[in-house]
C-alpha cells in the first residue's frame, strides 16, 4: 500500500530554505528557469512552488525595460502609477530617473536585510526610521518584480526641462475615441511607473518605497491596482467577461513592439516603445444578462474554450478569407475587426499586457470593474489608433466604458552598472 | 545676559524658549477668543468667522501637537472624532465646534456658551503653563509632528468643520515648525551639518506652495485648489516630512 498523503510529509526544512533563498532568472531564460525549478521541486518533499516563484528575478537590465516582453507570462499583479513630475530643472529630473533606477533594480533583484545597500538608500543617522517599510518582512525577495517607466508628452513640452528636441514623435496626449467617456480624475500625468510582481503585497511595497524615495519630486496623480487570472483551466487567463483573453500576441521576432535603428524617431529612442493604457469599465452586470451566442459572436471565440468560433482550440488560427460574409466569425467581432489578419493591417498589431481591475461600486450599485488595457508598440497612431478606430463601433461597446488612461514613451532599457532610465535624454 | 536672537545651545534653554514662545501665543489667542465672544454675541457672523480664524491660527502656531499640554491643551481645540453624533454631538466643544457652528447657521444661542467654556479652558491652561513641564524629549518629537498632523487633519480635509480653511491653518502650522526649528537649529547643527539649513530651505518652499493657492478672495478651500498647486503643496510637505522624520533620532541617546 502506498503512503496516501506524500504531499502532506513533513517538508526538509533546511533545504525549502536554501531553495527560497535563491533566486531564479524568468523571462529571456524562461524555459531554463522552469527546468531548473522542476528540478529542485522534484528533490523537496513539498513542491513550494507559488513560494519558488515569488523568489524569482527578473533580470533589470538590458536593451529595453522589463515588464513588456520580460518576463513572458505576466505577472499575477500589477499597478499603473501616473505622477506629476515637479523636479526644479533638468538636472533635478536627472537626479529622479537615477534615483528610479536604483530602485528598480534592488527591487527587481531582491535584497537581504544584512545585504549592504547603495548609499543614497540610507539616512545617515542612526535610530532613523527604517529605510524598509517591513510589508515583506526584513528579507524583500525578488517576486518576480519588475517596473517599467513611461514619459508622457507633458514632460517634454515642459520648458524647466528643455526636452522638446528630445520628444518621439507621435507622443500626443490621448486621443478621445467616439464612446470614451473621460473622467479628467483618471487622465494626465508625466511619468508613469507600470509595477508587476508575483503578489500584490509585493506592489504595494515597491510602490510606497518608490514614492518615499521621490517626495518632492514626484507627485501621484493617479493610480490602479490591477490582476492577472490564473488560467482556467488552462491556456490563457480569462477576463472578467469570462473569456481568454492574451491568447493572440505578435512575438518579440515580428519586431513591431522595439523603436529600431532606421525609424524616424530621435536617437535617443532606439530600444524604446510606446506605451497606451486605457482604463476600461466592464459593465459585467449588464454582459451577463446576454445570452452566450450573442457574447461569442461579440468576441469571435467560444467562451468556453478560447477557440475561435467554428474551430476547436483556442491556439486555433482564424480563417477570415473563407468567411468572407462573417457567417462563421461576424465581420464586426472584436478580433475580426482588431486583427482582419489582411496584408495591410498585419503592421497594426500590438503587444497587449493588459490587467483585470475591480474599484468598488458605481452609483448605480454595480460593480466597478474592468481592464486595464495596456499595450506596446513602435507607433500608438500605426498601432494601437488604427486598431481602436476599427473597434470604434464593435457590438462589445455597448458593454465597456474607456474612461482614463494615457499614452507614454518607454525609453530604452539600461545596459551597464552606470546608466539609467532615459539617460539618452542629457546625452 | 540673555541675547534673545542667538539661538539656544542646550535643550534646557531651547525648552525654555518654546515656554516663553508659548505664554505669548496664548495671550494672543485670548485676545482673538474675546473677540470672537463679542461678534458671536452680536450676531456678526463675517467678524466671528474671521476672529475664528484668527484664533485657531494661533493656537496653530503654538504647536500643541499630540495633546502636548494634556488635558487642558486638549480641551481648546479638539476634533469630532469618535464622538458618537459626530459634529453634532453634544460633547463637542471648543475652537472647531465654533467653527462648525459658524459655519452651519448657528447663532449666539448655541455659540455663546462654547465660547465661554473656551475662555474658561484657556485661563485653566494659563494658570498652570508655568507648572507645566515640556519634556526635552518633546522638542524634537513636536519638530515633526506638528506638520505631521497638518497633513493628517488639515490637507486630508478630515479636521475641517465647514471653514474650509486647511491652507490658511496649515501655513500656521509651518510657522510654528519654524519657530521650533529656530531654537533648535545650534543642537541640530551640531548633531548633522546642514540640516537645519536643509530643512529651513523646504519649509521655505512649502510656505511658498502655500501662498501660491492664495487668491485676491483669500484662502481657498483645499479641495477647490487647482490640481497642479496642490500637487506643489503636498510634494513640498511630502519632501519636509522625510527630512523632519530624523529629528528625533539625532536627538536619541540609546544607540
Ligand atoms: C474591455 C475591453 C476589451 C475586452 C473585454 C477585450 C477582449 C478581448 C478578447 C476576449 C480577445 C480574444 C483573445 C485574445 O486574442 O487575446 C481580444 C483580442 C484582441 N483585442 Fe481585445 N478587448 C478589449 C479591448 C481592446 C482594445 C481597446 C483593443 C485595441 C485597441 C483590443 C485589441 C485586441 C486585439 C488586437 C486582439 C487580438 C485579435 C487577434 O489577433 O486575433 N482589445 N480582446
Amino acid at each position: 500500500m502506498t503512503d496516501p498523503a506524500p504531499a502532506l510529509a513533513a517538508p526538509d526544512r533546511k533545504h525549502t530554505v536554501e531553495i527560497q533563498r535563491r533566486s531564479f532568472i524568468v523571462g529571456a531564460g524562461g524555459a531554463a528557469a522552469t527546468g531548473l525549478l522542476a528540478s529542485c521541486a522534484s528533490n523537496a518533499t513539498e513542491p513550494p512552488a507559488a513560494k519558488l516563484a515569488s523568489d524569482a528575478a527578473v533580470p533589470f537590465r538590458g536593451a529595453n525595460q522589463a515588464g513588456i516582453y520580460r518576463p513572458a507570462p505576466q505577472q499575477q499583479a500589477a499597478c499603473f502609477a501616473a505622477f506629476k513630475v515637479l523636479c526644479s530643472d533638468a538636472a533635478d529630473l536627472k537626479s529622479l530617473l537615477q534615483r528610479l533606477t536604483v530602485k528598480a533594480s534592488l527591487l527587481g533583484g531582491g535584497h537581504k536585510a544584512s545585504d549592504a545597500l547603495p548609499a543614497v538608500e540610507l539616512s545617515g543617522v542612526t535610530g532613523a526610521p527604517p529605510v524598509n517599510s517591513g510589508v515583506m518582512g526584513e528579507d524583500v525577495p525578488a517576486a518576480g518584480f519588475t517596473m517599467t517607466l513611461g514619459l508622457a508628452g507633458s514632460l517634454f513640452d515642459n520648458p524647466a526641462y528643455g526636452l522638446a528636441a528630445k520628444k518621439p514623435r507621435g507622443l500626443t496626449d490621448m486621443k478621445v475615441f467616439p464612446n470614451d467617456q473621460i473622467d479628467e480624475a483618471w487622465i494626465g500625468g508625466d511619468l508613469i511607473l507600470q509595477l508587476c510582481a508575483d503578489s500584490s503585497d509585493m506592489v504595494h511595497y515597491a510602490l510606497r518605497d518608490i514614492m518615499k524615495a521621490t517626495r518632492g519630486q514626484l507627485q501621484l496623480q493617479w493610480k490602479i491596482n490591477g490582476f492577472h487570472n490564473a488560467p482556467r483551466p488552462e491556456g490563457a487567463p480569462r477576463n472578467l467577461f469570462g473569456y481568454k483573453d492574451g491568447v493572440v500576441n505578435p512575438d518579440e521576432a515580428e519586431q513591431l513592439v522595439w523603436i529600431g535603428k532606421e525609424s524616424s524617431q530621435p536617437a535617443w529612442t532606439e530600444g524604446g516603445t510606446f506605451m497606451v493604457v486605457r482604463i476600461i469599465r466592464m459593465l459585467v452586470e449588464f454582459w451577463d444578462r446576454v445570452g452566450l451566442g450573442e457574447q461569442d459572436n461579440m468576441i469571435g471565440r467560444h467562451r468556453a474554450s478560447g477557440a475561435p468560433l467554428g474551430m476547436a482550440k483556442e491556439t486555433d488560427t482564424p480563417d477570415y478569407s473563407s468567411d468572407p460574409e462573417g457567417t462563421t466569425i461576424p465581420l464586426d467581432a472584436h478580433i475580426r475587426l482588431a486583427n482582419p489578419r489582411t496584408k495591410e493591417t498585419a503592421g497594426s498589431r500590438m503587444l497587449r499586457r493588459g490587467y483585470n481591475y475591480e474599484l468598488g461600486v458605481d452609483l448605480n450599485g454595480n460593480l466597478q470593474a474592468g481592464l486595464i488595457f495596456t499595450s506596446f508598440q513602435q507607433s500608438i497612431q500605426d498601432q494601437f489608433e488604427a486598431t481602436q478606430t476599427r473597434l470604434a463601433n464593435e457590438p462589445m461597446v455597448d458593454y465597456i466604458q474607456p474612461f482614463g488612461g494615457g499614452y507614454f514613451f518607454v525609453p530604452p532599457g539600461v545596459r551597464d552598472a552606470n546608466g539609467y532610465l532615459g539617460e539618452g535624454l542629457f546625452a | 545676559m540673555l541675547i534673545t536672537a542667538a539661538p539656544p545651545a542646550t535643550m534646557d534653554d531651547a525648552v525654555s524658549a518654546y515656554h516663553v514662545y508659548v505664554t505669548a501665543r496664548l495671550g494672543e489667542l485670548r485676545q482673538h477668543a474675546l473677540t470672537l465672544k463679542a461678534a458671536v454675541g452680536n450676531a456678526d457672523v463675517a467678524s466671528a468667522r474671521q476672529a475664528w480664524l484668527a484664533a485657531q491660527q494661533c493656537w496653530q502656531r503654538v504647536g500643541a501637537a499630540y495633546g502636548s499640554f494634556g488635558d487642558l491643551g486638549d480641551a481648546i481645540a479638539p476634533g469630532s472624532r469618535g464622538l458618537q453624533a459626530g459634529s453634532a454631538d453634544p460633547e463637542f466643544s471648543g475652537l472647531r465646534r465654533i467653527e462648525y457652528g459658524l459655519w452651519h447657521g448657528q447663532g449666539p444661542g448655541e455659540l455663546v456658551p462654547v465660547v465661554e467654556k473656551l475662555l474658561a479652558d484657556l485661563d485653566a491652561l494659563d494658570a498652570k503653563l508655568p507648572e507645566l513641564a515640556v519634556d526635552p524629549a518633546d522638542m524634537p518629537l513636536r519638530l515633526h509632528e506638528i506638520l505631521e498632523d497638518a497633513q493628517r487633519d488639515h490637507l486630508s480635509g478630515v479636521g475641517d468643520q465647514g471653514s474650509g480653511m486647511a491652507l490658511a491653518l496649515t501655513r500656521a502650522d509651518v510657522e510654528a515648525t519654524q519657530e521650533v526649528l529656530a531654537m533648535l537649529a545650534g543642537l541640530l547643527e551640531s548633531l548633522k551639518a546642514g540640516y537645519p539649513a536643509a530643512l529651513d530651505a523646504q519649509l521655505s518652499q512649502l510656505a511658498a506652495a502655500i501662498d501660491a493657492t492664495k487668491t485676491t478672495e483669500g484662502w481657498v478651500a483645499y479641495p477647490e485648489v487647482p490640481l497642479a498647486q496642490r500637487q506643489r503643496v503636498n510634494a513640498a510637505i511630502g519632501r519636509a516630512l522625510e527630512s523632519l522624520a530624523l529629528a528625533p533620532a539625532l536627538f536619541s541617546t540609546d544607540d
